[in-house]
């Protein structure tokens, strides 16, 4: 039990002691201004002095995050459930899905500011635009990756499409879609901050933005602090769901993780 | 359900150029049990998919009693069972079987009973991963007749065991069969195991699959261990094995 705990702290100290560490050699090697690289004290300082400020636009951030998060799940499982449904769809679809990845950001970012402005609705879509596609590929060969067996054990049963899908194609596909989530999950985070970065007047990107010009490095360290925590608790939360969720992984492997 | 009788006129199969099945002709008698023997690639499996409309012939007919293939899939008549396993590995053993049953839309035996029939007593909550491969076998045998279908179709449902629990599984497959009767097409390359199970055995040649002869079994079923070791069962062995090795290997075997 003692052995446990310790181990337990062992893992949250070490971490910190090992970024803290390298933080302070980066000060006083690189001999850099604070305002390039501000001591981790001063920024935990101004973390708690404008926690109002920050929370406010934290908030912003999770809001076009969590939409563009959820969204990019509707895109991404509804395309490839249709691809599995109507496999033309897929030699319709895919280029465009292609060719949209492929895009810089910044040139899609440029075109929605004009279409839609300074607006929630152009930051989920950046979000959207930029998570759906590991979704896709991943839902889409979870789906195909249904056992032939048990496919044919539905057909002698003369099971509806919709049945099929439901209780056979969805849960082999979970494992798949539930990985995606960790690329599209931490990621919708940092997209959500980069487009606010470019185009918008809240969130944690214009925080940074506006601290730059300001010369505030505190505040950019700040902000990207938080950033970096809030990816990694989306990332854990959705690797532990995903553990219990998954049943490929043995029982007791999931309640380890 | 009755057991429905089956009967296969002038079917064959062509793949692209490739002739896989060549006109076969079979007649199964309601309650009847059917084996195919044969070499791989010979069709065995190609004619148990057109039987269960899950392929089509390229000539020829199937009736299912008085249905098609189509029909008889529609109204649920065929079990199947696979070489590999059709239960879900996230299903307890017992909602794996009320899932045929759900889907079929008939509830023909109550599945904790068929499975403590079954011998899967006491392990009727377990998933996949915590059974053996036989108890698994046996969950997907008892999936594949939960909705007491008509006719079971069987592609080398024991192959995958070891030979001691193959015997074993075939032997209580066959006990199984007495207390509900139904027609079955048996697909398997061991000539034993067709040889104690089947009424008839339906011996296949190599690519294209033909039947070479439909050999009788004239003993009462089910057959136990001691059937091994009757003349009938020798000669009928030594008799398909002739068939199939032809002359040279009977010779050599002498």
């Amino acid at each position: 039990m003692i052995g446990r705990l310790a181990r337990g702290a062992l893992r949250v100290v070490t971490p910190l002691v090992s970024i803290l560490g390298l933080w302070y050699a980066a000060i006083w090697l690189s001999g850099l201004p604070a305002f390039v690289i501000p001591r981790p004290e001063r920024v935990f300082q101004t973390l708690v002095a404008e926690r109002t400020f920050i929370t406010i636009h934290l908030f912003e951030t999770l809001k076009a995050a969590a939409l563009g998060f959820v969204l990019a799940n509707v895109v991404g499982i509804g395309l490839a459930a249709l691809f599995v449904a109507l496999p033309a769809g897929r030699h319709v679809v895919m280029p465009v899905a292609i060719t949209l990845r492929n895009v810089p950001y910044v040139a899609l970012v440029t075109v929605l500011v004009l279409a839609f402005g300074d607006t929630l609705g152009s930051k989920v879509t950046i979000v959207v635009l930029a998570g759906f596609f590991p979704v896709l590929v991943n839902t889409y060969r979870g789906l195909l990756a249904a056992d032939r067996v048990v496919l044919d054990r539905m057909r002698i049963l003369n099971a509806s499409a919709a049945e099929t899908f439901l209780h056979v194609r969805l849960p082999y596909a979970l494992p798949y879609i539930v990985s995606a989530q960790e690329i599209t999950g931490s990621g919708s985070i940092i997209v959500a901050i980069a487009a606010e970065w470019m185009i918008s007047s809240s969130g944690l990107g214009y925080v940074i933005n506006r601290a730059m010009q300001q010369y505030r490095g505190d505040q950019v360290y700040a902000v990207a602090l938080l950033a970096a925590l809030l990816s990694f608790c989306i990332y854990t939360v959705v690797h532990v769901l995903g553990r219990r969720l998954d049943w490929q992984a043995p029982p007791e492997a999931a309640e380890r993780a | 359900m009755r057991p429905d009788p089956l009967s296969i006129r002038g079917v064959s199969r062509r793949f692209g150029g490739t002739l896989a099945l060549e006109a076969v002709d079979l007649e199964v008698a309601a309650a009847e049990f059917v084996a195919l023997v044969g070499p791989s690639g010979c069709g065995k499996t190609t004619l148990l998919r057109i039987v269960a409309d899950l392929e089509q012939p390229s000539t020829g007919v199937v009736r299912v009693g008085a249905d098609s293939p189509a029909v008889a899939r529609r109204r649920r008549l065929f079990g199947l069972v696979s070489q590999r396993p059709a239960v879900l590995p996230w299903k307890r053993a017992v909602d794996d079987v009320r899932f045929t049953q759900r889907v079929a839309g008939r509830v023909g035996f109550p599945a904790r009973d068929l499975l403590g029939e079954f011998g899967l007593a006491g392990h009727e909550d377990k998933r996949p991963h915590q059974l053996s491969g036989g108890m698994v076998q046996r969950v997907n045998v008892a999936s594949a007749i939960a909705h007491d279908p008509a006719v079971l179709l069987m592609d080398e449902p024991f192959s995958a065991l070891d030979e001691m629990k193959r015997e074993e599984l075939g032997e209580w497959f066959g006990r199984t069969l007495e207390a509900r009767p139904k027609t079955v097409l048996f697909v398997t390359h061991h000539i034993d195991e067709a040889v104690m199970l089947a009424d008839r055995v339906l011996v296949f040649s190599a690519a294209p699959g033909r039947v070479l002869e439909i050999v009788a079994v004239p003993a009462p079923r089910p057959r136990g261990p001691e059937f091994r070791r009757n003349s009938l069962f020798v000669e009928t062995t030594a008799h398909i094995r002739s068939l199939l090795f032809g002359r040279a290997a009977t010779a050599a075997a002498r």
